[in-house]
């Protein structure tokens, strides 16, 4: 096996691909969640990658910053969903009706 | 130090809420969280009007930048603040949980400060994260609500996927060019290799594309009107006067100074965006029922009108002048129009248009308000709102000898301008030559105090517009001019 840079940014270009389908196709907010956590880890790797090749690290500190407010981020997210489905007993963001458009 | 004076009392303000060991008493805490921003505000403009702080350093390489591009939005987001501040003592009365209410509120203050100021992509980013997050709480603020709950999680989830978008430009970026400062990466970019370039535009228009989330740019503003009518108002006041202008910010810094870098002409694609922002946001709101949906749809086209300036800069040199003096403008023109709205849903419990009839004769003055801020955001002469558009769309029409498509975005301002008069008008009409019967209502003192600040800024910088323009002038970035 190589560990060539182009594989890593293949891979998280492949993995920027799936979140935005994931966040423009699916219906189920923790589904949706989850395709805004590929992207987000999509960029993390990226920038780990290219720490390992470029002479400055600040990538690496990039990176856990970026772990750490996804951290709080998601924490936000799920205290949200948490409070619809009180409300609705679901998740399905279409069924959310309150508002037009 | 501003950041620092508001960290402190967002992160102590819950603090002090279980020290005390009681519920209630909404004073207090609006009290202190607008004392601290009344410090902040008035160190800002005493550091400008002294003249102490440097006319403009996104190339100096620092990590937080000290001048005047910063300062200048800073003072714009902190009048938000204050606004939505002051607007809260009317409508967090009754209501329970103030103490974490305001404590976000200066989070998020902190945070847009900060996106004025950083001048390094981590920063940046780390702001950008400060600025949003406590947002995603607030709009969802009201509970038991689920319009309320249902525009929180629209926005959380189309503000993470922008968050995300961000890192991701910034970690292309960061590849690309071997670092996170401003400085470097545009020196980076200059001079990229040329087989790169196509991943560097990629990067920017994932930039564009996260930046663009939290202004309402056209492609991706779908999820604003709901936002903005199911937030709690005063929330709503900060989100589209307040977050909106961070995203203008930093993209004052990293879109338009890359732009320049990169030599590639992206400003024929900025300026469609413009066009259709404008276009989009003006004729969908004619068609609302609901003042706060209309005014979420006529702050989609003022991002527009904002983008022109961001469009053209690279041939003007009063393009970002125009851009920044708009940016301060519509911050308080919507920041007022939204206290407003807070006014007439405390007092009245509704925001819609046909149930304001007679609002002229029930709240004068909270009619009075809405009446000036809504003639400032169409234009007419003596307001404010006036100036920064005549800069906006003289720059366009200047551009016109090096960009032949410019002027057509003038063209195109003055059109929306005046359909945005049209949907204005109506509302005027709706408050003063029609009548509900209702008797007059006892409108909130801190709503009238808000009023009264703005109206008083938006007719004095309108008859006077001449130190505003010379402080926009002075503050933004001048390298890029040819």
């Amino acid at each position: 096996m190589t560990n060539e840079l182009v594989d890593f940014t293949l891979v998280s270009v492949a993995l920027l691909c799936v979140g935005i389908y994931g966040l423009a196709v699916k219906r189920n907010a923790l589904r949706m969640l989850f395709a805004v956590e590929i992207v987000i880890n999509a960029a993390n790797l990226n920038l780990v990658a290219f720490a390992r090749f470029v002479p400055d690290s600040g990538g690496q500190t990039l990176a856990l910053f970026s772990i750490a407010v996804a951290a709080a981020e998601v924490a936000v997210g799920l205290a949200l969903i948490i409070v619809a489905y009180r409300m609705y007993r679901d998740i399905d963001v279409a069924k959310f009706g309150t508002l037009r458009g | 130090m501003v950041t620092a004076i508001l960290g402190a009392v967002g992160v102590a303000l819950p603090v002090i809420n279980v020290l005390r060991r009681e519920s209630g008493s909404n004073m207090f805490y609006a009290a202190i969280a607008l004392g601290a921003l009344a410090a902040a505000i008035s160190y800002v403009v005493s550091q400008v009007a002294m003249g102490t702080v440097a006319a403009s350093q996104v190339l100096s390489g620092d990590v937080v930048a000290d001048d005047l591009l910063g300062a200048f939005f800073a003072i714009a987001m902190l009048i938000v603040a204050v606004f939505t501040t002051v607007s809260s003592f009317a409508y967090m009365r009754e209501r329970r949980y103030p103490a974490v209410y305001y404590s976000l509120i200066l989070l998020s203050a902190v945070g847009m400060v900060m996106v004025a100021y950083a001048n390094d992509l981590v920063v940046l980013f780390v702001a950008w994260e400060l600025m949003s997050i406590p947002t995603y709480v607030l709009a969802g603020f009201n509970k038991r609500d689920p319009s309320s709950n249902e525009a929180a999680i629209k926005y959380f989830m189309f503000g993470a996927l922008a968050s995300a978008l961000i890192v991701y430009a910034i970690s292309l970026a960061y590849g690309l060019t071997g670092t996170t400062d401003i400085a470097g990466v545009v020196a980076g970019m200059a001079a990229l290799d040329a087989s790169l370039v196509p991943l560097a535009l990629l990067a920017g228009a994932l930039f564009v594309a996260g930046f663009g989330f939290k202004m309402g740019l056209v492609p991706f503003h779908m999820w604003l009107p709901d936002a903005y009518e199911g937030s709690p108002p005063p929330v709503t006041a900060l989100l589209a006067a307040g977050t909106k202008k961070a995203g203008f910010a930093a993209a004052v810094r990293v879109v338009v100074i890359g732009m320049a870098a990169l030599s590639v002409d992206w400003a024929l694609a900025l300026a469609i965006i413009a066009v259709m922002t404008m276009t989009v946001g003006n004729v969908a709101a004619v068609m609302q029922k609901s003042l706060s949906r209309m005014l979420a749809y006529s702050s989609i086209g003022h991002a527009g009108y904002i983008l022109i300036g961001l469009a053209v800069a690279p041939y003007s040199a009063t393009a970002l002048p125009g851009s920044l003096l708009h940016v301060l403008n519509h911050a308080v023109m919507k920041g007022v129009a939204f206290v407003a709205i807070v006014g007439t849903v405390t007092a009245l419990a509704t925001a819609h248009i046909d149930r304001l009839r007679g609002l002229g004769r029930r709240m004068p003055i909270t009619a009075v308000g809405i009446t000036v801020s809504l003639l400032a955001l169409a234009g007419v002469p003596p307001l404010n709102g006036f100036w920064s558009k005549l800069v906006l769309f003289g720059a366009a029409i200047d551009a016109g000898a090096a960009a032949p498509w410019a002027p057509w975005l003038a063209i195109a301002g003055v059109l929306n301008s005046a359909l945005s008069l049209a949907y204005y008008g109506w509302v005027i009409r709706k408050m003063y030559f029609e009548d509900s019967g209702g008797e007059r209502v006892r409108e909130p003192r801190a709503i009238i105090a808000v009023v009264a600040f703005s109206v008083g800024f938006m007719v004095a910088f309108g008859v006077y517009p001449e130190p505003l323009i010379q402080l926009a002038q002075s503050a933004a970035p001048a390298s890029l001019m040819p």
